[in-house]
């Protein structure tokens, strides 16, 4: 799917998941964890990870320039 | 737990994890019917589980590690321009796309999911609903065969790069079923595989393959729990060598078996070894 709109979205989804990843190693996000404080690293790697494919994502969606 | 009995379980682990049987299944339900007392789900368990998971892991890194080293190459080339021009290209696309559902499903839910089922009477019950899988699988498979031979057989069917991506999310996110103690992650992602079309050693290569990321980022995740006071890591490192050789091995005899091997046999086996678990386990022999 080759589109501006999709890969902006990606985009901000990407941007999305780089803060929560954040919030979760710096152990301000405690949502769907095992304990109820400190950093969560676990998540936090998963939500980078989800960012790159979003960012990888975003570049796969967006419209190439003919050569 | 005592020294030989580490290393019962690494080698038990390291053999278990990659042949279509359930190394979970296998570590809740062994232990329980030679009468050891400690239990998966203690926490000081955590860390020795951790250096079998690296060790397994490991041995995968160097089984494929000239792939590895093509797939990370192809990852970053496809990333930055945003097009799979090879086949080790899309083959890193598609890892990601079927490990992305595994871990987001592990980070949130495997806790959840082990500590409910993790007793030896729900490992023998899903091992035998494991078998069953297999036999599913394959009995899917053989109706979309034709040929005499089993190399007539496989010929139609395509290598792992040929999967398609919404496939590989499917069987990605199939993994999450293991944490379910006897349901096996390699049965269920080569089975996966070969109901998406691939031949059975391109399915056991992408199971391994697909594998090797969780395993090994589960594993340096919960590294710091090697630190905590009072862990034998000497001992446990022993035991995850010998994980690592079990698993190295069971690899390699696996993809020469699947060239014209069926899943049958371990599903027979699990069926078998799961029934006989929950007779030994009910008379409490």
């Amino acid at each position: 799917m080759k589109s501006s709109g999709f890969a902006v979205a990606l985009g901000v989804l990407g941007v999305i998941f780089v803060i929560v990843a954040l919030l979760y190693a710096v152990g301000v996000l405690q949502i769907a964890t095992s304990s109820t404080s400190g950093p969560h690293y676990k998540h936090a790697v998963l939500f980078a990870v989800l960012a790159v494919a979003s960012f990888v994502g975003a570049n796969f969606a967006r419209p190439k320039a003919a050569v | 737990m005592t020294f030989a009995q580490a290393l019962f379980m690494g080698l038990l682990q390291g053999a278990s994890e990659l042949f279509p049987v359930s190394s979970l299944g296998h570590a809740v339900l062994v232990p329980s019917l030679l009468h050891w007392s400690f239990r998966q789900s203690d926490p000081s368990f955590l860390p020795f589980l951790v250096l079998l998971h690296l060790g397994t892991a490991t041995a995968l890194v160097v089984l494929y590690r000239h792939e590895w080293v093509e797939i990370v190459r192809g990852f970053f080339t496809a990333a930055v321009r945003g097009q799979m021009k090879t086949e080790s290209e899309r083959l890193a696309m598609l890892l990601l796309v079927g490990t992305i559902p595994a871990a987001v499903l592990g980070v949130f839910l495997e806790s959840r999911i082990k500590s409910l089922f993790a007793s030896p009477y729900e490992a023998a019950g899903f091992l035998v609903a494991n078998g069953a899988l297999m036999l599913g699988f394959e009995a899917v498979r053989r109706r979309r065969e034709s040929g005499a031979t089993r190399a007539e057989q496989e010929a139609r069917f395509g290598a792992a790069e040929r999967i398609s991506f919404p496939a590989a999310a499917i069987v990605g996110a199939c993994q999450a079923l293991a944490f379910l103690p006897g349901i096996s992650r390699s049965g269920i992602t080569i089975g996966g595989g070969l109901v998406a079309g691939l031949r059975h050693e391109e399915a056991a290569r992408f199971s391994f393959l697909l594998a090797t990321p969780v395993i090994l980022g589960a594993g340096l995740i919960e590294v710091p729990q090697l630190f905590a006071r009072g862990v034998p890591v000497g001992e446990y490192a022993l035991a995850a060598v010998l994980a690592a050789i079990a698993a190295y091995a069971s690899a390699r005899f696996l993809l020469r078996y699947f060239r014209s091997g069926r899943l049958d046999p371990y599903g027979w086996y699990c069926i078998v070894a799961g029934l006989a678990g929950l007779a030994l386990l009910h008379f409490n022999l």
